[in-house]
């Protein structure tokens, strides 16, 4: 089920709310739970019982391993046999995101290298099983570290792996960082408020200007009469479109989430005013590039050792980054890009451009492009075609009507999300409401400012119902990673 | 207080919508869509398992929300008012009209029609003695893009493609007796009564006189074209207004498809999803007009698309028998079971959509 959708906005959400905040509070976790396998079975039934089986996989392992760290486990010492189970418990979660995701990979580059004819598998991609996946396996070291005791509540621990705010497309949320509210949380009137505005300020996110920015995405893709200039607006809105798509998600996921009282982590923060590629990095999908940092990239020794190692080190975090949002070369190459870039700055580029912030500005806005149309293209093949196209080499026009007739019907919205990439509306906004508390009082101003915001919630919800009304198919992009 | 004053604006007219969305009665038509909605799937295993009852329901959910009409306006107008998007569902408003963009030019498309039309000729006119017209019917882009910025295929290539394409038929151009006056606000067709013109000039090239003698008669209901619902902008509805002659009171219609009599104009079509059935009984794939008081022993074939429906009743006056046929619903190999082909007239009508999009062409 798609948080953008009918079905979701008006019956299930709904549904779920009022049996929520009617249900006892030993008994509210329970019909999260339910809800959340419901909300998965909807669309793709078969594939809830693989992640039951995950979860049955994160419980089990949790719990052994914790029996089996020993008493002393703040002195991280680990017994082997914690150890094993940590590792089978893991193999086995790796086991069915690798089965499910990557076995066509695999065996058809297997079949390419060797010649070997090998049938395809007919396997879909379960829904949110990259993200599902991550949090067990997260919460399985926290365990083993010690950072978390493991859960012995089933229902907690399911409902901290299904919860349908964040099931399907992130934030990876931490265990550790909502295990006190898995436990004992509260709603109150400041947080459904909170929560309601961050839903609808990301449901408008996603409906009104990432799937309008997806149109131009798709006219481009299927149109026979590009031009040097429609590939790089191509490049332009693929980039947008990706960023108020998956921040749009990650905004509703958070809002949901604080209005049943949890605190999820924040998931972007202006990625696009960054001034390197080091620090775009902190501000785009922070709990993916975190889960690296400490799963991952530090557990192979970091920066901690030495030089050689250390590049290493980035190829291994950055190819694994590539190859979790897809499998195929191009996400792989994707992911490489950054390494060797990130690589760099470290290297001194990073000095440079915290010197001279404009140019670093310039410099990530044509890294993401490029980077971005590697990540949507298809295959090696249909990268090498976009790079054609982009930097003139495939004969292409530089312009035509068809292009300027996009780019004179796009303009606007292009603008919005330009600005709404930016930390301006924000400002604003906040500019507005002091000045509101400045002219009339703090009593009135905020008064006034409340009625104003009430407006403008209620209006975004309604024009989303439209658009929802009257569009049709609009899949999250973040679904099938 | 404030705050839960907020909370509480917020909850009712978000449950209220969710309510309103459970408690109304399903529609079973949209008028300004002319399609049938999505009604609440059936609840079985198998459609549970396979996924089909979600999607099924999916599309249920969108079509019967309430004030469905009035959500798809606000997008209409948020997309053309707000974000100053061109088109709408790829239609936009120029000059009160609603037009949509044919674009791009379909080659492909246009050289299968051509090669059904050949066809035809090679099979059933070739060793007749008939005589063979082509001619297009523009659409409102042609005459509208360019004031728009709009995208407009080429449509001197499909002309110069068709008439080429088509060796043995002589090429009638009628764009110059159309302008976009004579087309509906709303909807794709012409107006009958502003395409006079086209008739003579269609009968003048053929070589046969008709009675101009006219009288208007204007239908009292509104006419909602098809770009209507599709564009879902405010537009006025249009005025449907039909032809008659004297001799019109001795013309026989007959309906081959379903074996029955019909008149030439229906008014009580109407009231239906498709008011511009009011013209020969709408998409019927071969129909005969008799007409005893023709100005001459002429018969004409005419091979068409909806458009000829209203451009027919003008051409009777001067042929003693009309047959129309519509190879959309009747495949061209099974025309002669039908149709018997000697020295009449032939025309091949076609507007700039259908050939653009001939796929259904049989």
């Amino acid at each position: 089920m798609l948080f953008s959708s009918i079905p979701f906005l008006f019956y299930f959400l709904p549904t779920v709310l009022i049996l929520y905040f009617l249900a006892p509070k030993a008994a509210k976790n329970a019909v999260l739970l339910v809800a959340s396998l419901f909300f998965y079975a909807y669309g793709e039934p078969v594939y809830v019982l693989l992640m039951l089986g995950a979860i049955i996989v994160g419980y089990v392992g949790g719990i052994l391993i914790e029996r089996f760290v020993g008493r002393d486990a703040k002195k991280m010492e680990r017994s082997s046999a914690s150890k094993v189970v940590l590792i089978c418990a893991i193999a086995l979660c790796l086991g069915m995101l690798g089965f499910f995701k990557y076995a066509n990979f695999f065996v058809s580059n297997f079949a390419m290298m060797t010649g070997v004819p090998v049938q395809i598998l007919d396997i879909a991609l379960p829904i949110g099983i990259s993200f599902y996946t991550f949090q067990i396996i997260s919460y399985l070291i926290d365990v083993y570290r010690g950072s978390v005791p493991a859960q012995r509540n089933f229902i907690h621990l399911a409902t901290y792996v299904a919860l349908f705010a964040q099931l399907i497309a992130g934030p990876i949320v931490r265990y550790k960082d909502v295990a006190s509210e898995l436990k004992d949380r509260k709603s109150t009137w400041d947080g459904v408020l909170e929560g309601s505005r961050r839903f609808i300020i990301g449901l408008s996110k996603k409906i009104l200007i990432a799937n309008v920015l997806g149109e131009l995405v798709d006219i481009f893709r299927n149109s026979t009469g590009e031009t040097v200039l429609f590939y790089w607006i191509y490049a332009l809105v693929f980039s947008l479109h990706l960023y108020f798509d998956f921040s749009g998600y990650s905004d509703m996921a958070i809002g949901i989430g604080r209005i049943f009282g949890f605190h999820f982590p924040e998931n972007f923060n202006y990625p696009y005013i960054s001034a390197s590629v080091t620090e775009f990095w902190r501000r785009w999908h922070m709990t993916l590039g975190s889960w690296f940092r400490d799963y991952v990239y530090i557990p192979l020794g970091g920066n901690r050792v030495g030089k050689a190692r250390w590049f290493v080190n980035i190829l291994i975090v950055w190819m694994l980054t590539g190859f979790w949002h897809g499998a195929d070369w191009n996400y792989i190459l994707w992911g490489l890009l950054f390494a060797i870039l990130l690589v760099i700055e470290k290297a001194g580029l990073l000095r440079v451009l915290e010197k001279v912030r404009f140019a670093g500005h310039i410099y990530v806005i044509f890294v993401v492009f490029v980077s971005f149309v590697i990540f949507n293209a298809s295959g090696i093949e249909g990268m090498l075609s976009d790079f054609g196209g982009m930097f003139g080499m495939a004969g292409l026009p530089i312009i035509n009507d068809e292009t300027l007739y996009y780019v004179r019907s796009y303009t606007v919205v292009i603008g919005m999300a330009l600005v709404g990439a930016t930390p301006l509306p924000k400002f604003i906004a906040m500019k507005l409401r002091n000045g509101l508390i400045v002219f009339g009082g703090n009593k009135s101003g905020e008064l006034v400012w409340s009625f104003f915001e009430t407006v403008v919630i209620a209006a975004l919800l309604l024009m989303c119902t439209a658009f929802l009304i009257d569009g049709s198919f609009n899949p999250f992009l973040y679904f099938r990673f | 207080m404030r705050v839960r004053i907020q909370v509480i604006t917020i909850a009712l007219l978000f449950f209220g919508l969710a309510l309103f969305a459970w408690i109304k009665p399903a529609d079973a038509v949209s008028d300004s869509e002319l399609r049938k909605l999505a009604q609440f799937p059936e609840i079985s295993m198998d459609g549970i398992l396979s996924g089909e009852f979600a999607r099924q329901f999916d599309d249920y959910a969108v079509d019967q929300f309430p004030l469905r009409e009035k959500f798809r306006s606000i997008k209409a107008l948020t997309y053309t008012y707000v974000y100053g998007q061109l088109d709408n569902n790829g239609i936009y408003l120029q000059d009160g009209y609603a037009v949509k963009m044919e674009y791009p030019y379909d080659e492909s498309s246009v050289n299968y029609a051509v090669d059904r039309i050949n066809y035809i000729y090679d099979r059933y006119l070739a060793d007749s003695q008939t005589k063979c017209y082509v001619s297009i019917i523009p659409d409102k882009n042609y005459y509208l893009a360019s004031g728009h910025w709009a995208l407009s295929m080429d449509y001197g290539k499909m002309i110069d493609d068709v008439r080429i394409g088509v060796k043995n038929c002589r090429y009638i151009d009628i764009t110059d007796t159309l302008t976009i006056e004579d087309y509906y606000h709303t909807d794709t067709h012409w107006d009958q009564s502003s395409i006079t013109g086209v008739a003579e000039k269609l009968a003048g090239e053929m070589g046969t006189p008709l009675d101009d003698d006219y009288e208007i008669h204007e239908v009292t209901e509104p006419f909602y074209g098809v770009y209507y619902g599709q564009a879902a902008l405010p537009i006025e509805p249009d005025k449907m207004k039909y032809l008659t002659l004297p001799c019109f009171d001795k013309v026989i219609v007959n309906d081959l498809q379903n074996g029955k009599v019909i008149p030439i104009y229906d008014e009580g079509k109407m009231k239906t999803r498709s008011p511009y059935d009011l013209f020969l009984g709408g998409s019927l794939s071969l129909i005969t007009i008799e007409n005893e008081e023709a100005l001459t022993d002429k018969e004409l074939i005419v091979f068409r698309d909806s458009y000829a429906s209203s451009l027919m009743p003008l051409l009777i006056s001067g042929y003693k028998k009309i047959t129309i046929v519509d190879i959309r619903y009747l495949p061209s190999e099974r025309v002669g079971n039908f149709v018997e082909f000697s020295d009449q007239d032939v025309l091949f009508i076609y507007s700039t959509s259908v050939l653009n999009h001939s796929s259904p062409l049989k």
